[in-house]
């Protein structure tokens, strides 16, 4: 797969909900090419939600959204190519095996192989030994880093996250973050991660924003958060004071 | 409605101290009220087809309480042991869950607690004396209908609702049944001949091991052989054993299939779900997931003609009672996985 020059993901007034409530509401944004985005937000604000959408797993009530130029709703097999959903431990298959599961999703994307880097990043993982688990014999953290490992299948330019790193432990979330980082430079792709971690967009992430009752209540710009983590008081009072100033 | 909101905050007010009972009525006023209303409206129709039933079939039904009364003794011995080892086993159970419950840390009077876990406990035995006072009092009706009535079945009735009751106290006297520990139902799945290659090869086909399997973890051990015990009793005196392995084989076959159908239908939801962020058809995941389990529903078909074939039934019979199978089986599956599909959530909300 190429890189695209134009944007990874464009979303475009966006509205989606849950029968009647309404839970995401006017939602715009696009992603570049190498950007780690991290959506911040208190529980229940509807980041989860963006995520589905964005997936494919929710269909949205209004508004576009595209990957790398495709549409998911015009285009979805295009566009969906080029996307890697990290799912919830919890909707894995449980009777399959971690090496059919990868098999599954690799033969969805018409693959022929798998990448070597995605088997080096389980070796790093420390998780080469369980792909021949059952999906139900795996604890939290062993399922978290086998849905992480699915979504890089295929090499896609937009790994969506939801809350990747919990349940992951210091020495796998920190080999995580730093593939990621890598691979964002080396691929151009983007990332979008859903977290309540402060130390992501400390240390990782090119744009955050926070979101709050279904809106984009703040938006940080890459500069913004290089000026952040040059201020002089520690960076997660910074950020809080910045969404009250907005 | 403000009646109608005291009368919730009463009820759910004299629960406040029992909280699992509390719990499980806030859980059920919870759902929709359609959904409140199916059961009782179940349980009405189901209670007027079984009164009609009763009715067409009276002659059968005075016949059955006659022989009944000569089997008194049998029949409350069986329900008192029936009831003595399901009340002990529920009680083992509930025990087990409640230790882990979210309720487990909060205080309640030991007054209260004895009361509420009474009743959690025995509640299945008081439901079974319900039912076979419906029962009884259906009949009664019944029997009052009929010209040749032949005596009332309240003996039957005393006798076997006391064996119940009778069997739920002394469940409290007997030893703590082995608490079940389920496994994951992947302990269950046939692990031989799983591939261990080094290599990953891109491919649906496990999706469509996927049923077989749950078939596999549904068909817990203990359940296959409760199953097969029934079949054995009601097999006649001087049965030969190689038509008693046939018949074995038929009701285990139907078993499997029993299985594996409603297997089929849930793991074509789950797995629509699971791919929907993947580029793939929900045709190719549909034909994946399927194709594998209509094979085994044929074969299976195919297996339960040609054992009522060997029970004695004629080759046409045989014939027309698989490929019937085969079809129905097949046209079930293939319709309640897409109307299962179409119903299952794409997405679920989290925050």
């Amino acid at each position: 797969m190429t890189s695209v020059s134009g944007h990874v993901l464009a979303i475009r007034d966006l509205r989606a909900g849950y029968g009647r409530r309404v839970v995401l509401e006017n939602i715009s944004m696009t992603l570049a090419p190498g950007d780690w985005y991290v959506l911040l937000g208190p529980n229940g604000c509807g980041k989860s939600t963006l995520l589905d959408c964005v997936a494919g797993r929710l269909v949205a009530g209004g508004g576009e959204i595209s990957i790398a130029g495709f549409s998911l709703v015009a285009d979805p097999y295009e566009a969906k190519l080029r996307l890697g959903y990290a799912c919830a431990p919890d909707a894995l298959p449980a009777l399959l095996t971690a090496r059919q599961c990868l098999e599954v999703h690799a033969g969805a994307k018409g693959l022929s192989a798998i990448a070597e880097d995605i088997f080096l990043l389980a070796e790093e993982l420390n998780f080469t030994p369980y792909l021949e688990s059952f999906v139900d014999t795996l604890s939290l953290g062993t399922r978290q880093k086998l849905a992480v490992l699915l979504a890089l299948v295929g090499d896609p330019l937009l790994i969506v996250l939801d809350e990747a790193f919990n349940g992951l432990d210091p020495a796998s979330a920190l080999g995580l973050k730093r593939h990621l980082r890598a691979r964002l430079d080396r691929r151009g792709g983007a990332v979008l991660l859903a977290t309540h971690s402060l130390d992501i967009v400390e240390h990782y992430a090119d744009r955050a924003a926070v979101l709050i009752d279904g809106r984009l209540k703040k938006e940080w710009q890459q500069d913004e958060i290089r000026q952040l983590r040059t201020s002089r008081g520690d960076f997660e009072a910074a950020l809080a004071q910045s969404i009250q100033m907005s | 409605m403000i009646a109608l909101l005291n009368l919730f905050s009463v009820k759910s007010s004299r629960l406040a101290g029992a909280p699992r009972l509390m719990a499980a009525y806030l859980m059920r006023s919870n759902r929709a009220a359609p959904q409140r209303l199916v059961p009782p409206i179940l349980l009405g129709l189901g209670g007027v087809l079984a009164f009609v039933l009763l009715y067409a079939e009276r002659d059968w039904v005075e016949e059955s309480i006659q022989w009944l009364r000569h089997q008194i003794l049998a029949a409350t011995g069986l329900a008192i042991i029936v009831s003595a080892i399901a009340t002990a086993r529920r009680r083992v159970s509930k025990r087990a869950e409640f230790a882990r419950s979210w309720l487990a840390a909060l205080p309640v009077r030991a007054r209260i607690a004895g009361w509420e876990t009474l009743f959690i406990e025995t509640l299945p035995a008081a439901a079974a004396v319900g039912a076979l006072t419906g029962v009884y009092l259906a009949v009664t009706v019944v029997a009052a209908f009929t010209p040749a009535h032949g005596g009332s079945a309240s003996l039957a009735w005393a006798a076997m609702s006391g064996g119940v009751m009778l069997g739920a106290i002394l469940s409290y006297g007997i030893p703590d049944p082995k608490p079940i520990d389920l496994p994951p139902g992947s302990r269950y799945v046939p692990h031989r001949g799983m591939a261990k290659t080094s290599t990953v090869r891109p491919s649906l086909k496990a999706l469509g091991l996927w049923p077989l399997r749950l078939m596999f973890a549904r068909a817990q051990p203990r359940l296959v052989a409760r199953a097969i015990l029934p079949i054995l009793v009601l097999m006649p005196l001087g049965t030969l054993a190689a038509d008693a392995m046939v018949i074995i084989a038929f009701y285990m076959v139907g078993g499997a299939l029993l299985l594996l159908i409603p297997a089929a239908i849930s793991v074509s939801g789950l797995s629509a779900r699971w791919m929907a962020p993947l580029p793939v058809r929900g045709f190719a995941v549909t034909r994946a997931v399927l194709i594998p389990t209509l094979i085994a529903i044929v074969g299976a078909s195919a297996a339960e003609g040609l054992f009522l074939f060997a029970i004695g039934a004629s080759l046409r019979a045989s014939a027309i009672a698989g490929s019937v199978l085969a079809g129905a089986g097949c046209l079930l599956t293939m319709t309640a996985a897409r109307l299962w599909r179409a119903r299952t959530p794409s997405a679920t909300s989290r925050g």
